[in-house]
C-alpha cells in the first residue's frame, strides 16, 4: 500500500473490458512530509477521490479482481482509502 | 497501471507456446514530467529503462498507453503464460494537475 496524492484522471475508450465504467485515477506516491516518490500510478476508483486529496493505493490484484468483478481482470492497483488525517489531529 | 509511450514494436520467430500470435510493443515509461505535458510529450523525457509489453487492444507507436506489470499481468490468459507487462488501456485523453502545495 501507498500513500498517494491525487494527481489527475485518464480517459480511455479502448480498454481492457473489465475496467469498463471504472474512474482511473493518476496517483503520485508521496511521503509522510508529501515528498514525491516515484513516478506516478493509474488507479482504478470506486471511492471518488478529488483532485490532490491524499488516498491509500494498493497493488493487491485479487483485491482488485474482486472489485471489478472479473478473474481474468489484469487490474492490479486501487483506491482503498481517502485519507483524512496524516497524524492524529492534523487534519490534511 | 503506469503509462508509457510506444517507441517499437517487437516480433518474435520463435516463442513460447503460450505466447504465438501476440503483439509485443516497446514502452516508454512515463516520467512525471511527461503527464504534465500530455499525450504529445515526447518519449525521449523518460528517463526510465524501456519494457516490452504484451498488447492485445492493438496500439500503434507514438500512442501513449497504460500497462500493467507484476504477476496480474498474466491474469487474462487460460493457460499459464511467461508475461509480466500487458497493455489494458489506450488512452485517450489525460487530465493532470500537479499539486504545488
Amino acid at each position: 500500500m501507498l500513500l498517494a496524492r491525487v494527481e489527475g484522471t485518464v480517459v480511455a475508450t479502448r480498454k481492457h473490458p473489465s475496467l469498463q465504467g471504472w474512474r482511473l485515477v493518476i496517483c503520485q506516491p508521496i511521503g509522510a512530509s508529501g515528498q514525491l516518490e516515484g513516478a506516478p500510478q493509474v488507479a482504478i476508483d470506486s471511492l471518488g477521490a478529488g483532485m490532490h486529496q491524499q488516498v491509500i493505493i494498493s497493488s493487491d490484484g485479487l483485491a482488485a479482481r474482486q472489485a471489478v468483478g472479473d478473474d481474468r481482470s489484469p487490474v492490479r492497483w486501487l483506491v482503498i482509502g481517502i485519507v483524512d488525517e496524516n497524524s492524529p489531529g492534523k487534519r490534511i | 497501471m503506469k503509462l508509457g509511450t510506444v517507441i517499437g514494436r517487437v516480433t518474435l520467430s520463435r516463442a513460447a507456446d503460450s505466447l504465438k500470435g501476440g503483439r509485443f510493443l516497446l514502452v516508454s515509461p512515463f516520467s512525471r514530467e511527461q503527464f504534465a505535458a500530455g499525450l504529445n510529450a515526447p518519449a525521449s523525457m523518460s528517463k526510465d529503462h524501456s519494457l516490452v509489453v504484451y498488447d492485445d487492444l492493438g496500439a500503434d507507436v507514438k500512442q501513449v498507453i497504460g500497462y500493467e506489470e507484476g504477476r496480474e499481468a498474466a491474469q487474462p490468459f487460460a493457460q499459464p503464460t511467461p508475461v509480466d507487462a500487458i497493455n489494458t488501456v489506450l488512452v485517450d485523453e489525460i487530465y493532470y494537475s500537479p499539486w504545488r502545495g
